[in-house]
């Protein structure tokens, strides 16, 4: 299938006005400013294919946000090129807009004061969705994330969950063809996030929506994602499939035994140090074991240790993939 | 079209949700209709006339004036909040002009306020004072077009003055002084036939004069045939420059917000 994003070399740097601590330094910061660059994205490329499902992940302040909004055309990248669709978002905004739908999670986009019914109506004549569209969507998104009960009630009373499902069916209600969540799930209890998480799917595989997806939560990625890029300090780190990186830098298994006199133990060992037959060579001959499990290494604490440096991956590989 | 129509709707809808804000914007400009009359009957005491304008005239200035500036009384920190929370960029997302469609909710909230604020405290004022008939139909119908002018005038001045917050911090005092001139200026205060001479001569030449003195002086009959087309014209032609002003300001700030992130 063809490439429906397309994104290389991205650069985009902040000019930010360096402060220091104090009177003197206020008064200076008035007249005199000093500023400091710093790069938000460095030099990021990727394309994306009709359909996929991409989860964008990377610790605080490591350029999420700022791709997000490149590529969503509300940001103009320093270098390098963006090409969606056949548009360059930030260029041709008013028209590229109408192809895609974004949800920030940190912000709402619906109407404080009024019902979420007449959000959604409003939408309906920005985007001029046919009516017909328009309540067979609303219809199946409100089936689907369990919205009529809230529906009548104003933005200002509903609770986060309910808030982010209507922002979620807000974003989509035009059917576009690209959608960028940002951090969908921030905040929600975990019905809440499943619910959203069912419900991306399901738009995914029926409408073949094309779906760029940033969260904290490895959980969401492992889910509903089918590939993952990782960017740390602005760069691209790793690009390619969860259980590519799962095989690949699970070095650590874990494996829960239960003895003969039924209790409990759970033991890690790296694998690089110690290879699995000598662990269990050595297991055999110590104890006397009635059960043996070894655990899948959780995703979370491989992620854990790429963002703290532990392992550093090797990008080229992941690239050829 | 029909979706800035719908924002004008909706953003109408918006305000009833609050209903003491709605009473209290009743008595809020009933209060102030009576303070003012008051005030201007003490200054005219026993004299007929001052100037040639009588009471009833000065009243009747007060009034519209009034109407129009309660239709006017909305949020004019909107961009600077939008820019400070981030949520500007929101706007930037849909497939509409943001221009027009604060236009069009300024303009909802405005009818509002007259419909539900101006009207009841209207007819409140009518039972205690008299005020000038309109010199015919056609004058109160043309007034309404001027009224609409007028409108469009003192939005884009304060459009202008919010895209602003672009590039400074706040605009709020600088919002204050706006008000300040065109409390003045434009004759809320003062009606502008007690202004010095030199003063109106130079007023004559800002956008202040076009705001509500024109629509007043219409409604009046205070202006024959060609001097009512030339005081129109003389709004279209502010209308014409303040929006250019207006699209270039809010182009650069815009264009600034896309290239340095804010």
């Amino acid at each position: 299938m063809e490439n429906i994003i397309m994104v290389e070399n991205v650069k985009k740097y902040y000019r930010l006005a360096k402060r220091d601590k104090g009177i003197s330094a206020s008064f200076q910061y008035l007249f005199n400013r000093k500023y400091e660059i710093k790069q938000a994205v460095d030099d990021v490329s990727f394309s994306i294919k009709r359909g996929e499902i991409v989860g964008f992940i990377g610790p605080n302040g490591a350029g999420k946000s700022t791709t997000i909004k490149i590529l969503s055309g509300i940001l103009h990248p320093d270098a390098g090129n963006v090409k969606i669709k056949g548009y360059i978002p930030y260029k041709q905004r008013k028209q590229y807009v109408k192809n895609i739908g974004v949800v920030f999670g940190q912000k709402s986009q619906l109407n404080w004061d009024l019902p979420l019914i007449e959000s959604f109506e409003l939408i309906k004549f920005i985007y001029r969705i046919p009516q017909e569209k328009y309540e067979e969507n609303l219809r199946l998104f409100s089936e689907l994330l369990e919205m009529e009960d809230f529906i009548n009630q104003p933005v200002r009373q509903l609770s986060l969950g309910q808030r982010m499902r209507g922002d979620v069916v807000a974003a989509l209600l035009h059917s576009p063809e690209i959608v960028f969540l940002d951090e969908p799930t921030i905040g929600l209890d975990v019905v809440a996030k499943e619910k959203i998480r069912e419900f991306i799917r399901y738009i995914n595989a029926k409408e073949k929506t094309t779906i760029i997806f940033t969260t904290h939560d490895m959980q969401d990625i492992e889910k509903v994602c089918d590939r993952l890029i990782i960017i740390d300090k602005g760069k691209k780190i790793y690009d390619g499939s969860i259980e590519q990186i799962k095989n690949k830098y699970a070095n650590s298994k874990t494996i829960e035994i239960l003895l003969e006199n039924n209790e409990k133990e759970i033991r890690t060992f790296d694998l690089n140090i110690a290879p699995m037959n000598a662990v269990m060579e050595n297991l055999f001959a110590q104890k006397n074991i009635k059960d043996i499990s070894i655990c899948e290494p959780e995703i979370d604490g491989i992620i854990r240790d790429i963002y703290g440096g532990r392992i550093v991956l090797d990008n080229m590989a992941a690239e050829e993939n | 079209m029909r979706a800035y129509v719908e924002f004008a709707v909706k953003k109408f809808q918006d305000k009833m949700a609050y209903r003491l804000d709605f009473f209290m914007g009743i008595v809020n400009t009933a209060i102030t209709i009576v303070v003012y009359l008051c005030i201007y009957k003490a200054l005219y005491g026993e004299a007929a006339q001052v100037d040639g304008i009588t009471y009833r005239m000065v009243a009747t200035n007060f009034v519209i004036t009034l109407g129009l500036s309660n239709a006017f009384d909305y949020d004019e920190m909107l961009i600077e909040h939008k820019i400070h929370d981030g949520s500007i960029t929101g706007e930037f997302l849909k497939p509409v002009s943001f221009m027009l469609r604060l236009l069009a909710e300024n303009i909802g909230e405005g009818v509002f306020k007259i419909i539900f604020n101006f009207i009841p405290a209207l007819l409140f004022t009518m039972l205690y004072t008299k005020l000038c008939p309109p010199k015919s139909v056609l004058s109160l119908i043309v007034m309404f077009c001027s009224v609409v002018f007028g409108y469009l005038i003192l939005w884009l001045i304060s459009f202008i003055i919010q895209t602003w917050s672009f590039w400074l911090l706040s605009v709020w005092g600088i919002i204050t002084i706006k008000n300040v001139f065109v409390n003045i200026l434009a004759g809320t205060l003062l009606p502008l036939w007690f202004m010095p001479a030199a003063l109106r001569k130079i007023i004559s030449f800002t956008p202040f004069e076009a705001i509500y003195f024109t629509p007043v002086r219409i409604y009046l009959g205070e202006l024959d045939g060609v001097e009512i087309l030339s005081g129109i014209a003389v709004q279209i032609m502010w209308i014409a420059v303040l929006g250019v002003i207006a699209n270039i300001f809010w182009k650069k700030g815009v264009k600034k917000l896309v290239v340095q992130g804010g």
